[in-house]
């Protein structure tokens, strides 16, 4: 979510002009953490309003494999006792009662509690996101830079031309790729899974079993990222003040660390607050793919068993999520960027 | 300009190696010590938890934390039984309507409290108990009363003569204390908590991996193989390659995916045979698949040996009805069904199915079209059903397939043909066809839905299965059965296709792997080469 | 430059088009037929592109899985433009707190990760193609929606309107023969720009298996395949799909971005992204 338009026009003047301007980032600020409430609303609303029109049994996904073998009359008695025959809307009221006294409810899909299933579960998603978004980060900068300051040369050329071929691809596709070279065919590393079967979570396990996931995460990520990069770049070479920085002699490095790569930033975070959304999807595929047991490959498998209690977190919190992260990158461009305004 | 760059990523590197560092202090699945000699790790399909005897947990006896009255023999062929908690094999009265039986003395539960005859009526009655809900109440209603005679003789009391009573005493005693207040089986704290008397007790559980550690009390020797670990890994890919890479000592895969590890060095392909078999039901209410030439000419059209040799791998039996060659003197070699599409054509055309202009027949304006739904993550059903289709086609019968979750494929399961697995209780004729083929699950509300999904109806074979349940005379009971299978082929009411091998892959080690055993349908690591690992040894 | 770019994307794009609808209806192949002894072969004389796991030629398989992502595709696109159009030419022209209302909407909407929400929908009415598009279309409308309402933001205040209104044409004329049509090329650059991500979607759905049921060919199902047949060896079940796949979008995107390049100057807030 993006509110925000360059505007090529205005000036900046120091002193007072920073005092209001503090106070629009800070009003901007409120009046988006406001919105944020009704849109959780709805969407929560919506889901267990979704959820009660569907054809789906939530008997399947609490029965499993004896689905088959239980009698009509017993699963009667079961979707009596769980309350699977309630109106939507006095299911929907006992989850929000229960969000706010702090009973998240239990995880049909996980047989545990949602709050132990996210504590158990969202430190390994944070550490591959996380990581992830850092190489994705430095990379494209790095690489985005390099290819926009030499603009139409071989690495422009292969990078701009793998990042769009990579657009093309989901994000499982490469997964499954990855694995069938580095893991499958030359054995490098493992396929799957946090640790090696069994094992302790020590730091090598893990980083052992985080390269790829990792790598394939990143790489999904960073075309968009790389592209807007050295269009920024491309685009301010151009610019009155580069010229007149090279006509005074400085030298390209320095032109470049010091006057394009700072207007490069402000639509740069942009850009990581527009795909927010987007690495959140690539992390639920990768998760998925490579069995990591984080809380995105969550919403895959309480999605398929229709299992209310976490589907309606994880709903929440990605919303959630998705809205701060694009906040904060709003801020952050708002901060970089005096000539952008701040009426998102 | 204000830089700050520096301050973004410095931030978001500090981030990312504290969560690091916080998450590898605090393991969130964190045990003790692994690659441990005396242990074994395993990966199952089948989800973790759940393990309440009452809610028909290890109802053949494979559960590792319990014990029932009697257990398995293995060996290939039919098992036989022997007493476990039970002091000696039980005994009947003369018409099967009462049985007695005497308990073993000295045997506690992991939680300290001894094994006595209260426990096993609280169990058996547990099960009965419809405040339980327990998806195996219906299974057990032969059962009438359970009672105990004094604190090691128990007497079970029949509803009616039935002869193979001891496949009922197969599922694991808890203790009465747990069962104190009665309620939902499905809820009681034992399904993630067990209370045994069993081999192993489970010590550690969380959604992706179990742990269970031997029983240095057992009564019957304390196993060698001191820690088990099972994980629950759903996809059948993911366990393959966790396999490769070496990561697990075994696991279960579907058959092909199984056969590549058979030329692998110190990896070893095991097939296990089963009662599990695979097939279609004809609902009689559906116009094409219940007229009863049709139904005829499918069994002749289907080519259950190349099914066996391309989809299993060779893993797997021709199957004709629901009783497979294993249980000898039941099984009647005569009935089955010859591959002959030639003769399946010659059948429909006789009967008025009359082959159209775009290879399809119809009879009467009725096309010669139904749908079979097949639960849509089983690839080995997937391909089953795509290769019958194929068949079917082949002789002017079209069929379409829809991959369809359980819920969705349960209101129609009366109108569409259906691709079902059969063979939960294999150990005896009565628990393997009884359900399957008796016309008086067609009664609405009469078991589980899916028992006699093809509201099949055949006077002989119900009278056949009847005689089979009642009486005590082996003789008697496979000649019934024998009668009951040529009734069946001559007016059949499915396309039973095949019996399955289960496959299984495991490490090669020193240990001495358990003998064969017939296997149920569930096919978890409880079964395969792991069956009866309390009683491995390290061999030669 | 943005016109030699077009061409060519054009032309991937015909040939892929061609592959999709000619293959299946010359080589006349009835995917219900099965041949479990022929499955998992490498690629070959006989078969371009190998077999999949149930001995179908995947050349012909691939091409079938091609037509029916795009065909749905193609639908969700139209569905999600045709929302996206009546949602901002209303925010457009009304103004006021209703466009100010919809625009806080569709930021909202925006705010959802779209394959979440996706995901939810169709786990939610399983195994229906209905429930795919809409799935799709149902998160994928705002941007249109956007492009649209700073489209009729713009020709509002063109002279060729002032004049219309001048000479007395009633605010129906206006809005039915000038406003409208005039959004036409925008709506046709998102409906060829939305189909790459139409077609990412439902092969990640069906790869989720939310989608389509597993034994029918789409790109999605033939990559969830490939999953497995990767194990037992066969590396072409993997490569010929997503191959494809590529070709497909970015031969759409770089097509849908050249159009975009031709039919609209650029404009100072788009050159910053």
């Amino acid at each position: 979510m993006t509110a925000v338009d360059v505007r090529a026009d205005t000036r900046p003047t120091q002193g007072h002009r920073d005092n209001s301007r503090r106070k629009a980032i800070l009003t901007m600020v409120g009046r988006r953490v406001l919105f944020i409430v009704p849109v959780i609303v709805v969407v929560s609303a919506g889901l267990f309003a979704a959820a009660a029109i569907s054809p789906f049994d939530p008997l399947v996904g609490y029965l499993g494999t004896r689905y088959m073998t239980t009698s009509d009359a017993d699963k009667a008695l079961i979707a009596d006792q769980m309350g699977f025959d309630n109106p939507w809307y006095s299911t929907y009221w006992n989850w929000l009662q229960g969000v706010f006294t702090g009973d998240l409810g239990i995880s049909r899909s996980f047989n545990q509690p949602v709050s132990q299933v996210i504590s158990e579960r969202l430190p390994w998603t944070l550490l591959l996101v996380g990581i992830s978004l850092l190489i994705a980060i430095l990379a494209s900068l790095a690489l985005g830079v390099l290819a926009g300051i030499r603009s139409g040369g071989i690495l422009d050329k292969t990078v701009s031309g793998l990042s769009v071929v990579i657009q093309g691809l989901p994000p499982f596709v490469l997964s499954l790729g990855a694995i069938a070279l580095f893991a499958l065919s030359l054995g490098w590393l493992p396929v799957a899974g946090l640790t090696d079967g069994g094992a302790h979570p020590t730091p090598g396990q893990v980083i052992r079993h985080l390269v790829l996931p990792v790598t394939v995460l990143a790489i999904s990520q960073m075309p968009w990222l790389l592209l807007a990069v050295r269009e920024s770049v491309v685009g301010s070479k151009s610019e009155g003040f580069v010229a007149g920085a090279v006509a005074r002699g400085i030298p390209t490095p320095t032109i470049t660390k010091r006057h394009i790569l700072p207007t490069s930033l402000a639509p740069f975070v942009n850009i990581v607050g527009v795909r927010l959304p987007e690495l959140i999807v690539g992390a639920v595929l990768v998760e998925e793919v490579f069995s990591w047991p984080g809380i995105a490959g969550a919403i895959v498998s309480s999605a398929r068993d229709l299992d209310m209690a976490l589907l309606a977190f994880l709903t929440v919190g990605t919303t959630l999520t998705v809205m701060l992260g694009s906040l904060l990158a709003d801020v952050l461009v708002a901060v970089l960027d005096p000539r952008v305004s701040t009426d998102g | 300009m204000k830089l700050h760059k520096p301050g973004v990523l410095t931030l978001t590197a500090t981030a990312a190696i504290g969560a690091l560092l916080i998450t590898s202090c605090s393991s969130p699945t964190g045990t003790d010590s692994s690659g441990n000699d005396n242990g074994l790790v395993l990966a199952d399909g089948y989800e973790l938890g759940g393990y309440n005897p009452v809610a028909g947990f290890g109802a053949a006896g494979e559960a590792k934390m319990y014990d029932g009255l009697v257990r398995l023999t293995g060996g290939t062929g039919m098992p036989g039984f022997e007493p476990s908690l039970a002091a000696e094999m039980p005994t009947a009265n003369t018409d099967a309507t009462v049985w007695t039986v005497k308990l073993r003395d000295g045997v506690t539960f992991s939680d300290g409290s001894t094994f006595d005859a209260a426990d096993v009526v609280a169990t058996y009655k547990a099960i009965l108990d419809p405040a339980s809900a327990s998806e195996a109440r219906s299974s057990y209603d032969m059962i009438s009363d359970v009672v105990a005679v004094d604190d090691s003789t128990v007497e079970f009391r029949l509803a009616y003569s039935y002869a193979p009573l001891l496949t009922k005493m197969l599922i694991g005693m808890v203790p009465s204390e747990s069962l104190a207040t009665p309620g939902l089986a499905a809820e009681s704290p034992l399904n993630t908590a067990p209370v045994g008397t069993g081999p192993y007790t489970l010590v550690d559980l969380s959604p992706d991996r179990a742990v269970f550690e031997a029983n240095e009390n057992y009564w019957d020797g304390a196993p060698e193989i001191k820690k088990l670990t099972l994980l629950y890994v759903p996809d059948d890919n993911t366990r393959a390659q966790r396999m490769v890479s070496g990561e697990i000592d075994g696991t279960n895969l579907p058959p092909l995916l199984a056969n590549t590890f058979s030329g692998k060095d110190n990896m070893s392909v095991t097939a296990h045979q089963s009662a599990d078999w695979r097939g279609l039901s004809l609902p009689t209410n559906n116009p094409v698949a219940g007229d009863k030439a049709v139904r005829m000419a499918l069994n002749l059209a289907a080519n259950r040996q190349s099914m066996i040799d391309n989809v299993l791998g060779g893993h797997g039996r021709v199957a004709a009805t629901p009783i497979p060659e294993v249980y000898g003197d039941s099984y009647n070699p005569n009935a089955t069904f010859a591959y002959d599409p030639t003769e399946a054509e010659r059948i429909l055309t006789e009967a008025g199915w009359i082959e159209g202009a775009d290879g399809i027949r119809s009879k009467n304006g009725q096309r010669a079209q139904f749908t079979i739904m097949y639960n849509s993550v089983d690839t080995v059903r997937r391909d089953l059903a795509q290769a019958f289709a194929s068949d079917a086609l082949a002789v002017g019968i079209e069929v379409d397939l829809e991959a369809l979750s359980w819920d969705r494929i349960d209101p129609r399961i009366n109108q569409d043909s259906t691709l079902l697995g059969g063979g939960d209780e294999p150990f005896d004729p009565d628990t393997q066809a009884y359900d399957a083929l008796n016309s008086k699950y067609i009664a609405p509300g009469v078991g589980s839905i899916y028992d006699n999904a093809s509201d099949y109806s055949n006077p002989a074979v119900d009278a056949g299965l009847e005689v089979g349940r009642r009486s005590l005379d082996q003789a008697t009971r496979d000649a019934a059965y024998r009668d009951v299978q040529q009734a069946y082929v001559e007016d059949p009411g499915f396309v039973i296709l095949v019996f399955l091998d289960h496959t299984y892959v495991s490490k090669d080690s020193d240990w001495q792997m358990s003998g064969p055993v017939l296997e149920p349908h569930s096919h978890g690591v409880t079964w395969g080469p792991w069956w009866s690992l309390q009683t491995w040894a390290r061999g030669q | 430059m943005a016109e030699r770019r077009f061409k060519i994307a054009l032309g991937v794009l015909i040939f892929v088009a061609l592959y999709a609808a000619l293959v299946p209806w010359l080589a006349d192949v009835d995917d219900r037929v099965t041949e479990f002894s022929a499955a998992r072969l490498a690629p070959s004389f006989d078969h371009p592109f190998g077999t999949d796991s149930a001995g179908r030629d995947l050349f012909v398989r691939i091409a079938a899985g091609i037509r029916t992502s795009l065909l749905i595709a193609l639908a969700c696109a139209l569905l999600a433009t045709v929302i996206g159009v009546a949602v901002g030419t209303t925010a457009g022209l009304v103004g006021g707190w209703v466009d100010r209302f919809v625009m806080r909407g569709t930021d909202a909407v925006n705010a959802l990760p779209h394959l979440l929400l996706g995901i939810v929908i169709v786990a939610m009415f399983r195994g229906s193609i209905a429930a795919i598009v809409l799935s799709i279309a149902l998160t994928h409308w705002t941007q249109v929606a956007r492009i649209i309402r700073s489209e009729i933001l713009s020709l509002r205040e063109r002279p060729y309107i002032d004049a219309a209104i001048l000479a007395g044409a009633s605010r129906r004329h206006v809005i039915m023969r000038h406003l409208v049509p005039a959004t036409a090329p925008q709506a046709l650059i998102a409906v060829v720009l939305l189909l790459p991500h139409a077609v990412w979607h439902e092969s990640t759905l069906s790869f989720l298996g939310f989608g389509l049921p597993p034994h029918k060919p789409s790109l999605g199902t033939l990559l969830e395949e490939a999953r497995s047949s990767l194990l037992l060896g066969g590396w072409w079940t993997l490569v010929f799909p997503a191959a494809v796949l590529v070709i497909a979008t970015v031969a759409v995107a770089v097509a849908g971005s050249a159009l975009r390049s031709m039919l609209t100057p650029p404009r100072p807030s788009e050159l910053r992204l």
